[in-house]
């Protein structure tokens, strides 16, 4: 019996076309804005404005990407982020790690309470910290600093990876370890030597997410870093609207060179990605 | 276990399995407790407290004064109206797109790797961005909507001169966003159900559409619940897309709650008032948090 | 020309910094981006070779206000020492003085100033901030077209209407708008609402507390909606910017504009369309009121957390000095704050318009001073929009701005 056969949408169409309606749906759905962008940052402003519009460029320029790069410092955007996320990302894995560990392997008496915890802070409304962590900021003399924003964006991807790195370190035999132990490894040495390779997918994926929650967070980023030396790519992107005028096509080519490095990511590792996601997301 | 040599550092090279414990869990604990569980103690303190940086003044406690100015406030009240607005619509909007997304998605293609990455990239998109691009997407002149409708031969609308129609080309932009997340959940929800109850279902001579609502949504309800959760408690919280696409204008007819806070916090600098309102939007999230587990409790 | 100037900036910067300047100071300076930055680092440089040890780095915050005062308010509420002065609007000197943000100026004789910015610039007898440049709204006009239908330059909003009909019925031309002005939710639109306003002759705000006139205000957000409506201005006019109503003017395609005098200089451009043809007047006054401006310009302030106070305050009595408002007045095309400037013949050789200005600056209104005025901005400009925009009747946008600032102004 096909798997085709049994799907609720098979006795609409035939198999073939079925999928390829489908898939063009999804294709466009999903890639079509970002395309779309990508078109208008090649464009010129004047062709912008014709009218009727085109939809690609008809003489494709790079001067567009030159003036993102000199108009605004997007440079140093992308610097800020790329550090901002990766320190964040370092400091969730090794946190989530060391807790992931600490639930899945020590029966530990208050296991159920302190997933229950986890989960209670990811559903935590992270907006309502803006006033007191602005303050707490403000008067540890924080703001405009990578670490206003490196601490907040930890706490943030913390329950999502320790969920993940729970539930792959449990999957990972005690077998293993015990028979490290009885080698004569300490408890940590086997943590270090066993347990962490084996999970490494595990750890990769769950640094993948906490790279592009950091990557994509605006809220903190706009009130914290408003210098314009350390603004983080989604908040410097603002800037190039003028008090007059929304360069468009400029705006295009920042956003682009905006999503390339998580698009990277994400083309290269899609399946960790999809796994890790639905594994931390639907756990409990 | 084997047994084990004790030396002065043991406790640091080779800890019993409770300082273990503690060790490992204390890093997690210490950061909570710095980025979460203090500031919302002091949330709730500073809201009691009339204290706006720009008078010079130092903060003076004013009691539930915040509140009842707050029940005064047109803004209030029409920023609350416009999140539970977006929230009602966005919520099942994209459970609904996103169950349809996965549905497609879950068909046996020959090549994967496409259909992973139309839902992965609206997800890693920031939302930011998201509000930009769909901004120009909606432009009044040059936009791809309302080139779409001409061509269509229907009359083009001025998306952002207008409360209503800002506020579904918002809607819009957050269904679409949202939607791949909650696609990529159900995706997964999909995949674990066994052909085989479907292949008994044939046997039985049940339909398609009734083994959909028979078979499929039941068993999918976990991760339908869990999606839900979180977008809920995000939709609540919007404020990159309104923020980004149209600043919560014409007026404040797109102003979301999250957005006042902001303002209150980092544009006015009174910052009694904006933890105030952060206070009500804090206990509106826990609401919607205890009506979900009170859902799940309930249906077993 | 430029080299007898920059001689008596020499001669200035020189006689301002007696002594203190020695001092080696790394001074940075917070200039907007829309302001001129590269024509302050000429006059800045000048004062960099005169006083050895001091050295100047401009720097520049976004490009819309509301992203500046975003950078300026975590910048100053986190006392931060990054930052030695500050271009502030002339709104914001009573702002930044209550929240103990700006180091104050001694040794100013502050009547060599126009008197509205020695008021708007002493909180409490202190002199907090002192001017860069001077600014009020004008009411430009189409000489040429005025001329050709005989239609004189109006002095009311009802003749700038009837002067209007005529104009664009007689022209028949489609792109020819009667009345440009800012309906977008820019701090200009604080501006637009308050110009009616005053004319009649009400005050906003006394000793901190709203005083508001419910008739006239709403006198005057009915007149700007009746200019959208009866097509004296276009039915898009809640999106119009600032630059938008300059942009349109310089290219012929409105009768008149609401604008600040940086519209001159460049809609008397080589690439204006309308060079020659244009002309500057007091704004029209609401029927039986007087003309009323807003006060503009930008102000200098020392941050009362720089760690070089002394030298800041000397670089800022230079920056205010005579010499370089005439200096900014030829080059850069920005209003002096002191009156004698504006007879300057050099500055009368290059702008010469400015000999009508000046009685329009002196006369010119500031808007409330308060140190919540970011709330009082935002509740006028958001309303004026949505009125605008037709989202709110005039009676609930008056509502609506009484409910809001009753709260914020108590």
């Amino acid at each position: 019996m096909s798997a085709l056969a049994s799907h609720p949408f098979a006795s609409l169409l035939s198999g073939k076309s079925l999928r390829l309606i489908c898939g063009a749906i999804l294709l466009v759905n999903g890639l079509f804005p970002a395309l779309w962008i990508l078109f208008t940052s090649l464009k010129t402003e004047a062709e912008l404005t014709a009218k009727p519009i085109t939809w690609f460029p008809h003489a494709p320029t790079l001067a567009n990407y030159h003036t993102a790069f000199t108009d605004q410092p997007l440079h140093v955007f992308l610097m800020n982020s790329f550090m901002v996320a990766l320190l964040s990302t370092a400091l969730t894995i090794v946190i989530a790690v060391m807790a992931a560990y600490a639930i899945a392997r020590l029966n530990l008496r208050y296991r159920g309470l302190i997933l229950s915890a986890v989960i209670a802070v990811s559903t935590f409304p992270l907006v309502t910290l803006l006033v007191p962590l602005f303050e707490i900021m403000r008067t540890l003399d924080l703001l405009n600093s990578w670490t206003a924003l490196v601490l907040p964006y930890t706490v943030l991807s913390l329950p999502v990876c320790t969920l993940m790195l729970v539930s792959f370190f449990e999957s990972i035999p005690r077998d293993l370890e015990n028979a490290a132990m009885i080698d004569g490894c300490t408890r940590m040495g086997a943590l270090v030597r066993v347990v962490v390779p084996l999970a490494a997918p595990g750890v990769f994926t769950a640094g993948i997410l906490a790279f592009v929650n950091a990557w994509d967070e605006f809220l903190l980023a706009l009130s914290f870093n408003s210098s314009p030396s350390l603004r983080t790519l989604p908040v410097g992107i603002q800037l190039y609207q003028g008090e007059f005028a929304f360069p468009w096509p400029v705006i295009s080519a920042a956003l682009v060179v905006g999503i390339v490095p998580v698009a990277i990511l994400i083309v290269i590792f899609q399946e960790r990605v999809v796994s890790g996601l639905t594994t931390g997301g639907i756990k409990g | 276990m084997p047994a084990r040599s004790r030396n002065r550092l043991s406790w640091l090279t080779d800890p019993s399995d409770r300082t273990l414990a503690m060790m490992l869990l204390a890093p997690l604990v210490a950061l909570v407790m710095l980025i979460v569980v203090y500031p919302v103690l002091r949330l709730f303190q500073a809201s009691l407290y009339e204290n706006s940086l720009t008078s010079g003044l130092p903060p003076r406690f004013v009691g539930f004064e915040n509140f009842a100015l707050m029940m005064e406030d047109p803004v209030f009240w029409s920023t609350l109206g416009n999140t539970l607005l977006i929230t009602l619509v966005t919520v099942p909007g994209a459970l609904i797109m996103g169950l349809g997304l996965a549905l497609m998605a879950n068909l046996p293609f020959r090549r994967q790797w496409p259909v992973r990455l139309s839902l992965l990239i609206p997800w890693a998109l920031p939302l930011a961005f998201a509000g930009l691009i769909f901004a120009w997407f909606f432009h009044s002149e040059y936009g791809v909507v309302n080139d779409v409708l001409r061509r269509f031969g229907m009359e083009p609308v001025i998306w952002f001169n207008s409360p209503r129609w800002a506020m579904a080309a918002i809607c819009l932009t957050i269904i679409w966003k949202t939607s791949s997340f909650m696609a990529l959940i159900i995706l997964a929800g999909l995949q674990t159900i066994p052909r085989s109850l479907y292949e008994a279902a044939d046997v039985d001579g049940a339909g398609k559409f009734r083994q959909f609502f028979e078979i499929t949504l039941p068993l999918l309800r976990p991760s339908i619940v869990v999606a839900l959760i979180f977008r809920t408690i995000t939709a609540l919280q919007t404020f990159d897309i309104p923020y980004t696409m149209t600043g919560g204008g014409p007026g404040t007819s797109t102003a979301t709650l999250a957005m006042y806070i902001h303002q209150n916090t980092v544009s006015f600098l009174d910052l009694g008032y904006g933890s105030a309102l952060a206070v009500v939007m804090f206990l509106l999230s826990m609401l919607v948090t205890l009506v979900y587990l009170r859902m799940i409790r309930s249906k077993g | 020309m430029k080299h007898l100037a920059l001689t008596a900036l020499l001669a200035t910067s020189a006689l301002t910094a007696p002594g203190m300047a020695q001092a080696d100071a790394d001074l940075r300076i917070y200039i907007s981006s829309q302001h001129q930055p590269d024509v302050w680092r000429e006059v800045l440089d000048k004062y960099q070779e005169d006083n050895p040890g001091t050295t100047v780095t401009i720097e520049t915050g976004g490009n819309t206000s509301e992203s500046q005062s975003q950078y300026l308010n975590t910048v100053m509420s986190a006392k931060d020492s990054n930052l030695d002065i500050l271009i502030l609007d002339v709104v914001r000197p009573a702002q930044f003085a209550a929240a103990n943000w700006t180091h104050p100026i001694e040794d100013v004789d502050m009547e060599q100033y126009l008197p509205a910015y020695a008021e708007a610039n002493s909180i409490d007898g202190e002199v907090v901030a002192l001017p860069a440049f001077s600014d009020a709204m004008f009411l430009y006009y189409r000489k040429d077209l005025l001329e050709k239908h005989g239609v004189a330059v109006p002095t009311t909003w009802e003749e700038l209407r009837a002067a209007s009909k005529t104009v664009l019925a007689a022209e028949g031309n489609p792109d020819l708008q009667g009345l440009s002005f800012q309906g977008k939710a820019i701090e200009g639109a604080v501006c637009t609402f308050l110009l009616p306003y005053w004319s009649q002759g009400k005050n906003f705000v006394e000793d901190g507390k709203l005083t508001l006139d419910e008739p006239a205000a709403l006198a005057s957000m009915a007149l700007w909606k009746s200019f959208a409506e009866d097509g004296t201005s276009k039915k898009n006019i809640s999106e119009v910017a600032t630059d938008d109503t300059r942009k349109e003017f310089q290219a012929g395609n409105a009768l008149f504009a609401v604008n600040w005098s940086y519209a001159w200089a460049q809609s008397q451009s080589e690439e204006s369309a309308v060079k020659g043809n244009i002309g500057v007047a007091r704004l029209p006054a609401m029927e039986g009121g007087e003309s009323a401006t807003c006060l503009g310009g930008w102000e200098w302030a020392v941050s009362a957390f720089s760690e070089h106070p002394d030298e800041s305050v000397a670089l800022v009595k230079y920056l205010s000095s005579p010499e370089v408002a005439e200096y900014m007045a030829v080059h850069a095309s920005l209003m002096p704050a002191f009156p004698e400037v504006f007879d300057d013949p050099e500055v009368l050789a290059a702008v010469p318009w400015f000999a009508d200005a000046r009685t329009v600056v002196e006369t010119a209104r500031p808007r409330p001073v308060t140190p919540r005025y970011a709330e009082v901005s935002e509740a006028i400009r958001t309303t004026l929009n949505a009125v605008l925009a037709g989202v709110t009747s005039p009676e609930d946008g008056v509502a609506e701005i009484k409910a809001r600032l009753t709260r914020v102004l108590r």
